[in-house]
């Protein structure tokens, strides 16, 4: 298929593996799933010490089951991303172990307490619902199909997310004022999810033509802050004065002041280059290798007489 | 080794392909999927299938007239509008709801879990 | 009298010796607590090594099965330390305020893995899973009818994790790859491991009260055998060597154990470092209650887990 006959047909769920995609499709798509994929690897190992410190038996239960539906989700998107056809899932893994695999700005730093749980349980998965919901509609049937079935699991992330928040809100002045600080801490860097709102990036307008992307990053940070920011005022929280953030009525839109956020840390963390994040991605490397042994005993047919398991 | 694992809801259902697993052999995979694909919706049975052992007749293939395309019909609802509060949340928990109550009816008429 | 019944429905069709929780007498009530509290610290300190491996398993299938059973066995914590609520305690002093040298588990399930060591998870595994089947089974003829009415949920579930120990046992055994990595490693485990697994028979002084009133009927002497009869043929048919045979005289299998036993408050080192990571935020919080997500157990319908 030639990219203009994609360009024509592009719609939701049109494109599957037995469709002949031209290359640039097939790069942009493994692209957007790989980036996606690997965030949920980043989101569930900057998650996964809560797991240890909940202070609740159900607590603990229920992070455990986020974090590994993390992991679950990318396998989901691996898989999606596989079909396409450029690179396996174990070269993906081998690049985001490498520092080469990029990952959303949040991921990049690490939770300092439980009061910052939330920021990532609550608006980050929130804003990346908002995202995945309107990836239903993405033209790569397999990407869509993992959507499905992350959508179907996500939303009681973002609920228990909402319910700590919830609790620590109407908790002592101590809990307030703490969670107002990791609010304060982690504000900027949600405004920065959805990128810069002129869009700066460079593959946007081509995602969006054929059909991987539904929606522009600025519409999606606009329906974001529409959803999220009344919570944030629901539960007391206050945005801090900078960046600034003026909602303008006549066009039901949020302007979000460029100027005031921090983007040399932003496309700092983008090249994989900021410390913490740095860190992240090194911590996990290690993990890694340290369990390639077990890869292997399991990979490696064995030496002499046993027959393969693949039948004849 | 990659699997392809289809699974089905209730005895009365098709085996729906859901996914697959990577696993060493046939065993491991067995195991893997019931985790990875039957640990939040309900499954009465699960297919794991080694990859390549699956062939496949594409409507698209030449001399094969199916009258299908190769679009698939999806259980839940795609008509995301924006706008209204968190939608999505609201959606994906409906899904929950629904898959739990079916996980609870199959429950109480199977009897053999 | 006691006949094997996992169904979790009325207790109607079987007699039971003891009565429900307001109805023991002292020494009942603690016989009931002392062997509800290693079964619950048992599942809770071993959940809570195997989390470590999440995010950090051998495969993303592997991390996601692994991270299922630590859930599972969390959810079987929280059975039991439901039913020493019963007794009035909270959850708080039974987890989040207690002091370290008051837990009860065996020092198999404190000991903390080093870095990439599945081995050791796989090992670990398969010594208390093997346990647990006989202890369910031993508490499936329990006199107590608390105890009764769980036991079948928590056996469901457990079939899964030994069969996922026994396969994963069996491909590090059978050393594809570099042979020196999965025998060798799976080696070391059992070496480490087997003296710390024999204190999950380490008798309490509550043991002749817990065999007596039938809270437990079979005494862990009785299981400590079945036991070693079950998985010491099984690791020798893969080619490793076991520190005792399965026939060993008892004293000769008591000469193993360690210093610390965990059951009698004693724990090894690691213990007190977990036990102050998994308080942390509780006390960071300064709180005075856990907050529940979920509805109590006894409202709970068969497998529901729903509010």
């Amino acid at each position: 298929m030639d990219l203009s006959t994609v360009k024509e047909r592009a719609g939701p769920r049109q494109f599957g593996p037995t469709d002949d995609m031209p290359r640039e499709y097939r790069e942009a798509a493994t692209r957007m799933i790989q980036f996606h994929a690997n965030s949920e690897i980043m989101g569930a190992y900057i998650e996964r010490p809560f797991v240890r410190q909940a202070p609740s038996l159900d607590r603990k239960l229920a992070v455990s089951a986020q974090v590994q539906d993390e992991i679950g989700h990318g396998q989901l998107l691996y898989r999606a991303a596989e079909n396409l056809g450029i690179k396996t899932r174990e070269e993906m893994l081998d690049e985001l172990a490498a520092g080469e695999g990029k990952f959303l700005n949040c991921f990049h730093y690490p939770l300092g307490n439980w009061y910052e749980l939330p920021m990532i349980m609550f608006f980050v998965d929130g804003a990346a619902m908002r995202r995945q919901a309107t990836l239903k509609r993405t033209s790569w049937e397999p990407y869509a199909h993992a959507i499905d079935k992350i959508c179907f699991e996500e939303g009681f992330h973002i609920k228990h997310g909402e319910d700590i928040l919830r609790e620590l809100a109407t908790g002592s002045r101590r809990d307030q004022e703490l969670l107002q600080r990791a609010f304060e801490k982690w504000w900027p860097r949600i405004l920065q999810f959805f990128g810069p709102t002129d869009d700066q990036s460079t593959h946007d307008d081509f995602s969006q033509e054929v059909g991987l992307k539904t929606m522009s990053n600025d519409d999606l940070r606009n329906a974001f802050l529409n959803a999220y920011l009344p919570k944030a005022e629901k539960y007391g929280l206050e945005p801090p004065e900078y960046p600034r953030v003026e909602y303008h009525e006549d066009r039901d839109h949020y302007e979000v002041y460029e100027e005031d956020l921090d983007w040399d840390e932003f496309f700092t963390v983008a090249r994989n280059e900021l410390p913490t994040g740095r860190g992240q991605i090194d911590k996990r490397r290690r993990s890694q290798d340290a369990v390639a042994w077990v890869r292997e005993a399991i990979e490696t047919t064995p030496a002499s007489g046993d027959t393969p398991a693949a039948a004849d | 080794m990659i699997f392809e694992v289809f699974r089905q809801e209730t005895e009365s259902d098709y085996h729906e392909h859901v996914g697959n697993v990577h696993a060493p052999d046939e065993e491991m995979a067995r195991l893997f999927a019931q985790v990875m694909h039957a640990r939040r919706k309900p499954a009465n049975s699960l297919w794991v299938v080694p990859k390549e052992e699956i062939s496949e007749v594409d409507a698209d293939d030449p001399g094969v007239a199916m009258g299908g395309t190769t679009q698939k019909a999806y259980r839940w609802a795609t008509n995301y509008s924006t706008g209204r509060m968190a939608e999505e949340i609201e959606a994906s928990e409906a899904e929950q709801v629904e898959a739990e109550a079916r996980r609870r009816s199959t429950r109480s008429e199977g009897g053999d879990d | 009298m006691a006949t094997e019944d996992t169904d979790t429905g009325p207790w109607s069709d079987r007699g039971f010796a003891l009565g429900g929780p307001d109805e023991l007498s002292e020494r009942e009530q603690a016989a009931v607590e002392a062997c509800l509290r290693a079964l619950a610290d048992d599942e809770f300190v071993l959940a809570e090594r195997y989390t470590e491996w999440q995010v950090r398993g051998p495969t993303l299938e592997g991390d996601l099965a692994v991270a299922n059973i630590a859930q599972d066995e969390l959810g079987h914590a929280r059975l039991w330390y439901d039913l020493l609520e019963d007794f009035g305690h909270t959850e708080p002093e039974l987890i989040w305020e207690r002091p370290p040298e008051d837990f009860r588990h065996a020092t198999l399930v404190e000991r903390p893995f080093a870095r990439g060591d599945w081995a050791d998870a796989v090992v670990r595994g398969f010594l208390y899973d093997e346990f647990e089947r006989l202890r369910l089974d031993a508490l499936a003829d329990t006199e107590y009818p608390r105890i009764a009415d769980r036991v079948g949920k928590v056996q469901g579930e457990e079939h899964y994790h030994r069969e996922h120990a026994r396969n994963w046992l069996e491909r590090l055994a059978e050393g594809r790859g570099d042979p020196d990595n999965g025998h060798r490693r799976v080696q070391e485990a059992i070496d480490r491991l087997f003296p710390h697994a024999l204190t999950l028979f380490v008798p309490t002084a509550y043991e002749p009260d817990i065999v007596e009133f039938g809270v437990r009927p079979a005494p862990l002497s009785e299981l400590r055998q079945a036991w070693l009869d079950e998985v010491v043929p099984v690791l020798e048919d893969f080619g490793f060597r076991l520190p005792v045979a399965a026939d060993a005289h008892p004293e000769a299998v008591d000469t193993l154990l360690p210093t610390a036993r965990g059951r009698d408050g004693e724990h090894t080192d690691a213990w007190a470092d977990l036990h102050d990571e998994f308080t942390f935020t509780y006390r960071q919080l300064d709180r005075s209650e856990a907050p529940r997500l979920m509805v109590d157990p006894d409202d709970a319908d068969e497998g529901g887990d729903h509010p």
